[in-house]
């Protein structure tokens, strides 16, 4: 009561200090706008939460079933209570790590070359042309490589197969490099054969992230790299890749998410198996989008629910992935604000 | 003044004549309108259910057929998403593979006969990098094959099965579907009918055991490619890469994909191929349920097909059906039935005359006839009655005969299991040849002709005259495994022969390589589109917004 007292004291001397009201009253169109956003926003978030709500929901009479089994079996035999994601989950990441692994060099040197080396002319053709490749429909890409790019890319295969096969990762079984009647079949069909398709649906958008952030490389810092006598590519690697570290790993797993989840490409190409398969050159593999789509039509009641249950695993996997990402994104110095 | 009345009158004229044009449309519309229908099923016969959707859209029918696999299509018509359903094999109330059973509600649904055909193995294999078209298969080859028992195409049982060729070392690569179909349910079925055995051993091998039976999803070990659908199949048999490769897939495939079909061994000692007119006579013996109160009534019992004592049988024939709805109900309502009904006669009666042409038989005279009384249960179906003779099927004869069983050609006596071999293609390949050592051996010096023949001979007609020394010539030759990117043989394996079977296989080499031709042409124009059609957008885009500020 008396520390009131004190403060009250002086302002019966002067006027109060009240601050000057700034903001003018918000008009009918800046509140319908607030109300707006803020309803799409909420949608966004309600369109999720029921996702996430309506496969747990039809997932559950799977799990009840199944319990741990379920992440540790490879069968898919749901009719029979013998199923788990053990494979197909093995698969999506082992799919998805190539596609990342091939796509982040490629974006990430397109991103630099679009933004930093080449002439301002050049510039918007070629995030056009990369745009457009983000806009072919993943169907046309599978069926191109199905057609087209597998049989290109086997050489590719049997090159990697012939020479590191010394590797675990890379054996390919009944792959026999010295003999003229070697079936190149072998090599088809594989992960790493979708891992790179699905690389080149990926590759624009971490692409496209990348050049965002590169091009807010502060205009200060690049000449100052430059005055101090670095040559373009110390420029690049003192200051353009530091700053845009976030938005590199942010794309990268933006990019992830979305090869994790890619379906018809890889269902047009992979043959599909349900062991756990680590020869990501061998023929054969599998993804749980592939298995949902190659398995959703002939299945009713329990076997949809155990679909629902692999589309649930696949749904939280994602959002982990995407959480991750957007968390490197808004922790980064490109990410949290511009400062040039 | 005057451009006022002459608009206004302008526009009450063009309103006239859009309502006289509605009120003609609207007129004219009730009496010929059919509603869109919907099917989704069997791939096997997806050419010949797709080519009578395509054919009915000039009576203003149209129909969806969505090639998704049996499996698929008796599904979407349990789940009511389909107007009507194609399937091989029936409702499956007691699955033998341990998948769910199927329960469609009693009296909810008809099963007609749509078309015939054979499932047959379409291969891509190359001897001396010349495409084999006459390849020949017993059915236990077959079903070793398919279950991984015999793994190269050099395997001793099949050279009993191929006297005229020298398969190569190479390995065999059976190709299956990897979604529900009744292909696969069809195969596995035949397979336990007569090579249980083998069938069995495989099945515990691949982790199915104990539920052992007839199954529409082909159980998958490594070393066997699985793809999605006729189409996948066939595709993926037909890539360059795939050579050894070999896949169970409808006939027509086959020919659309323009490879050839094993040839099969039937229990008369004749390797068949499923020609239109061979299926036709093998179906003679296909045991239909005639009790019209069966929920079965049409359906086939196909053991009489697989051990028919013809010639001419092809053992893998069988008929696909159509499942019709006989209430309404899911998007299904009378409206539909009319369009269901008059496709159904449609599918019935014209279009059986062109099966023939697209690799499918046509239906004999008595399922049609209990097709069109199945037909009337359709809800909404406008009946007809059609004279059986108007539809022109090349089956129907006046006395009843199946006139294309009756007629078919007896196989020529180079198909019998023996040491000859016929030379002729079979499949989409049927008009090139494939040289056989069995000319060679019948005139030449006996025992080690047969392997200088295949490996100089199979080759063109241009390269005739170096083929005819190359099978004189490597008489003594030994086993010649040529390299099949240069097709010579390794130095001095082919023996005292080695320098003629160059020679001929030099020729083949000039004779293939053929210099400009509109194929390279054909190759840069496509190259320039494809260039184009990724440079002018941007181009394009790049030129349009030159005027605005940046």
């Amino acid at each position: 009561m008396s520390m009131t007292m004190v403060y009250a004291a002086p302002a019966a001397d002067l006027p109060a200090p009240t601050p000057r009201q700034l903001a003018a009253p918000a008009g009918v169109g800046d509140k319908i706008f607030t109300r707006v956003t803020l309803l799409t926003g909420l949608i966004v978030l309600g369109v999720m939460a029921a996702v996430g709500l309506f496969l747990s929901i039809e997932a559950s009479q799977a799990l009840r079933s199944t319990g741990t089994s379920f992440l540790t079996t490879s069968e898919w035999f749901p009719d029979r209570n013998q199923f788990g994601i053990a494979a197909v989950l093995t698969g999506t990441v082992a799919i998805a790590v190539v596609a990342v692994g091939i796509a982040l060099p490629l974006s990430m040197g397109t991103a630099l070359f679009i933004t930093q080396v080449a002439p301002p002319k050049l510039r918007s053709t070629l995030v056009s042309l990369v745009d457009l490749m983000a806009a072919v429909p993943s169907v046309l890409y599978g069926l191109w490589g199905l057609f087209f790019f597998q049989g290109q890319v086997i050489g590719v295969s049997r090159w990697i197969s012939t020479w590191f096969s010394w590797i675990p990762l890379f054996r390919v079984t009944g792959a026999e490099p010295g003999s003229p009647l070697s079936n190149q079949t072998v090599f088809t069909a594989s992960a790493f054969i979708a891992g790179v398709v699905v690389s080149l649906m990926v590759m624009p958008i971490q692409c496209s992230i990348m050049r965002e952030v590169f091009s807010q490389v502060p205009i200060g810092e690049r000449e100052g790299a430059y005055a101090l006598g670095a040559t373009r590519w110390g420029m690049i690697r003192i200051v353009a890749l530091p700053f845009g570290r976030g938005g590199i790993i942010g794309g990268t797993m933006l990019g992830l998410g979305r090869a994790l989840g890619e379906t018809i490409a890889v269902l047009l190409i992979i043959s599909p198996r349900f062991d756990i398969n680590f020869h990501i050159l061998e023929a054969g593999g599998n993804s749980v989008s592939t298995l949902i789509a190659l398995r959703y039509k002939e299945a009713t009641g329990f076997g949809l629910s155990a679909l629902m249950a692999a589309g649930l695993a696949l749904f939280a996997l994602t959002l982990v992935v995407n959480f991750t990402a957007s968390a490197f994104v808004a922790r980064s110095r490109s990410g949290a604000s511009s400062e040039a | 003044m005057t451009t006022r009345v002459r608009f206004t009158r302008l526009v009450a004229v063009l309103l006239a004549t859009a309502f006289a044009g509605a009120s003609a449309v609207v007129g004219a519309a009730p009496s010929e309108s059919y509603q869109r229908i919907s099917g989704s099923g069997s791939s096997w016969a997806a050419g010949a259910i797709s080519s009578m959707a395509v054919n009915v859209k000039q009576f203003g029918i149209t129909v969806d057929y969505n090639p998704t696999g049996s499996s698929a299509g008796r599904s979407d018509f349990l789940k009511g998403v389909v107007d009507f359903a194609a399937s091989d094999i029936p409702f499956q109330f007691k699955p033998e593979d341990g998948s769910a059973p199927e329960r469609p509600a009693a009296g909810s649904y008809v099963y007609i006969p749509v078309t015939a055909g054979g499932t047959s193995f379409m291969y891509n294999l190359k001897i001396n990098g010349q495409r084999v078209t006459n390849l020949r298969l017993s059915g236990e080859n077959v079903a070793k094959i398919f279950t991984g028992s015999i793994t190269t195409w050099n395997d001793p049982a099949l050279k009993v099965d191929n006297p005229g060729l020298t398969l190569p070392a190479r390995k065999i690569v059976p190709v299956v579907r990897s979604d529900g179909s009744g292909s696969s349910a069809q195969f596995t079925k035949w397979m336990i009918s007569q090579h249980k055995g083998v069938w069995d051993s495989f099945c515990t091998r691949s982790g199915r055991a104990p539920a052992c039976g007839f199954t529409s999803f082909y159980p998958t070990v490594p070393g066997i490619i699985a793809q999605s659908g006729d189409l996948g199949v066939s595709g993926y048999v037909s890539q360059s890469f795939a050579e050894g490769a070999i896949g169970y897939v409808n006939y027509s495939y086959a020919i659309g994909s323009r490879f050839p079909v094993a040839k099969v061994l039937n229990s008369s000692g004749y390797y068949t191929e499923p020609t239109p007119e061979k299926v036709s006579v093998s179906l003679l013996k296909a045991q239909i349920n005639t009790n019209a109160a069966s929920d079965d009534y049409l359906t086939q019992n196909l053991e009489g097909v697989y051990r028919d004592p013809d010639k001419r049988n092809y053992p893998l024939s069988s008929y696909s059906y159509f499942i019709l709805p006989t209430k309404v109900g899911g998007t299904f309502n009378t409206a539909k039935g009319k369009t269901l009904g008059a496709f159904a006669y449609y599918a019935m009666c014209q279009a059986q005359q062109q099966s023939a042409s697209l690799g499918y038989s046509p239906l004999p005279i008595n399922l049609v006839q209990s097709s069109f009384e199945q037909i009337r249960k359709i809800p909404g179906v406008a009946v007809q009655d059609i004279t059986i003779a108007s539809c022109k099927n090349p089956t129907f004869s006046a006395d009843g005969t199946n006139v294309l069983a009756k007629n078919a050609p007896l196989p020529p006596e180079c198909d019998k299991q023996g040491p000859t071999q016929c030379a002729t293609g079979t499949g989409g390949v049927n008009s090139t040849p494939t040289a056989t050592a069995s000319g060679g051996a019948t005139a030449g010096s006996g025992t080690g002709a047969g392997t200088g023949a295949t490996t100089g001979g199979a080759a063109d007609t241009s390269a005739g005259t170096a083929d005819a020394a190359a099978v004189g010539g490597d008489g003594s030759g030994g086993e010649c495994v040529p390299d099949p990117d240069t097709g010579l043989c390794p130095a001095g394996s082919g023996g005292s022969g080695s320098a003629l079977v160059q020679g001929a296989v030099t020729t083949t080499l000039l004779s293939n390589a053929g210099g400009w031709s509109s194929s390279q042409t054909l190759m840069i124009v496509v190259f320039g589109l494809i260039l184009l059609l990724i440079l002018a957008p941007a181009a394009a885009w790049r030129h349009l917004s030159r005027g605005e500020p940046r």
